[in-house]
């Protein structure tokens, strides 16, 4: 497993030099607007809005095709029952498969915004290297402690994962696989109980790790208050206040639209 | 068990961002309660690690494979540090591997996170109601298993409920009914699987090493 999103962090595009702050609140309100979207008219310029905003970071097509795979599929799952299950208008009926027109606009609307959101994300993880992400949010009043914890969950993640290939491993090595000699299958009791020892050592071993790393980090002075320099302190220059409002416009027009033609 | 982006409307996206805030801040100020709350944070990130990288894992189990869920065991271990770990834990997967999203974080948070809290409490209750030379290995086993189980079960209702009920187009309400019976019907198995899989996990740490069963006594009790 390899994390990519850190491989176009040091590209040049407007986007990339964005102020972390700004851009974190200012991709955030673009990613509420496009939630708040429930009318199809507005589907296209949410789009376009996106794709605008995803030329202007210069990132990759093929970045945004690989990352939109997974979460596609998860997303066709749900989404693709409503045509066939949701409305009343009949658009296209074979023998007792029926699909609805009110089902495939909701269909159309909830892909669109997956599409849209998700781009956004993207741009917004893509484009910031994840300590200064970290540093934003601590400075927009996130929690130490959770703050402390995503850093040595990111910082230790690796090293588990590698830890727990190791062990499965060493675990086959020893025989201990899903197959009796025989060839048969193991029992799933049994096979339920070689897991659980496998987590288990895998949590004492993080355990006893942690209790290390809680020794050097006091070592080093954590948890005292002069030790904290986790916030970004640097003065945000106007062009990153510019684009916020540039953004924050678009997200409150978008808004308004959805709310003004819901009551007309 | 993550809601995608662009599924859910905005006002559902709010909402769980509201009660995730509400829920961290309760988790918060209960882990402040101790004497040193710093002092839990290498041990809750390591094992929100550690529970990541099981949750990658399939297990085959014909004629499919699972991966567990584990937020019922996330909570026997973690207890009030259980909902950060799971906010942490669901940033990670967002960020990184695409799962749930950024606008549905506070939805998800909730689906996976107050469940691991009930489980906690489910688990400790064990320590109020029985006193600890009644506590035997079929006890701890019992109340493991339930926590396990309620951990995915409410995490499935409330997953599907959101999602059935918040379809854009309106579901007849039989069939929404119909639906949210079948596919809960549908995951019993996979709660009493897990319900067994934490059982199991929470037998061979109470024999191995005990005192990571009790972190939360060195911490704060629910």
């Amino acid at each position: 497993m390899k994390l990519d999103l850190d491989a176009y962090i040091a590209r040049r595009s407007p986007i990339h030099t964005w102020e972390t702050r700004c851009k974190l609140i200012g991709c955030m309100t673009l990613i509420l607007a496009f939630a708040c979207v429930q009318q199809l008219w507005l589907l296209p310029i949410m789009v376009m809005i996106t794709v605008i905003f995803y030329s202007f970071s210069r990132l990759p097509l093929s970045f945004l095709q690989h990352r939109l795979r997974y979460p596609g599929l998860f997303l066709v799952g749900i989404v693709g029952l409503v045509p066939f299950v949701s409305g009343q208008t009949v658009l296209w009926q074979w023998h007792s498969i029926t699909v609805y027109q009110e089902g495939v606009a909701a269909a159309v609307l909830m892909t669109t915004r997956f599409f849209s959101i998700l781009t956004v994300a993207l741009i917004l993880v893509g484009t910031t290297p994840f300590l200064s992400l970290l540093q934003a949010l601590r400075s927009l009043g996130l929690s130490p402690i959770l703050a402390d914890m995503t850093m040595l969950t990111y910082r230790y993640l690796y090293d588990i994962i590698a830890n727990l290939a190791t062990m499965r491993t060493a675990m086959q090595l020893r025989g201990s696989t899903y197959l009796l000699p025989s060839g048969q299958r193991q029992p799933w009791g049994a096979r339920l109980r070689h897991f659980a020892a496998l987590l288990g050592t895998l949590l004492i071993r993080s355990y006893e790790q942690s209790e290390r790393v809680y020794k050097a980090m006091r070592l080093r002075g954590y948890g005292q208050l002069a030790a904290q320099p986790q916030t970004l302190r640097s003065p945000i220059p106007l062009s990153s206040w510019l684009a916020l409002a540039l953004t924050s416009a678009i997200a409150l027009s978008l808004i308004s639209a959805e709310f003004w033609r819901s009551f007309v | 068990m993550h809601i995608p982006d662009g599924i859910l409307p905005a006002q559902i996206c709010l909402g769980g961002y509201a009660l995730t805030g509400l829920t961290t801040w309760f988790s918060l100020k209960q882990i402040n309660r101790c004497a040193n709350p710093l002092e839990g944070v290498p041990r809750a990130a390591l094992l929100t690690a550690a529970f990541f990288a099981a949750s990658l894992l399939r297990i085959p189990l014909p004629p499919a494979s699972v991966h567990f869920v584990l937020n019922g065991m996330l909570g026997v271990v973690l207890g009030y540090y259980a909902f950060p770990a799971i906010l942490v834990g669901l940033g990670l997967q967002a960020i990184m591997f695409g799962h749930g999203g950024l606008s549905t974080y506070g939805v998800n948070a909730v689906i996976m996170g107050i469940p691991a809290l009930v489980a906690a409490a489910l688990f400790r209750s064990r320590d109020r109601l029985f006193p600890a030379q009644a506590q035997t290995r079929w006890l701890t086993g019992s109340f493991a298993f339930m926590a396990g189980a309620s951990g995915v079960g409410l995490a499935a209702l409330v997953f599907y409920s959101l999602v059935i009920f918040n379809l854009p187009a309106d579901l007849n309400a039989q069939a929404e009914q119909a639906a949210l019976t079948t596919l809960l019907v549908a995951h019993v198995p996979l709660m009493l699987l897990e319900g067994a899989f934490t059982a199991l996990l929470v037998l061979f740490l109470e024999k191995v090493k005990p005192e990571l069963l009790n972190l939360r006594r060195n911490t704060h009790s629910l």
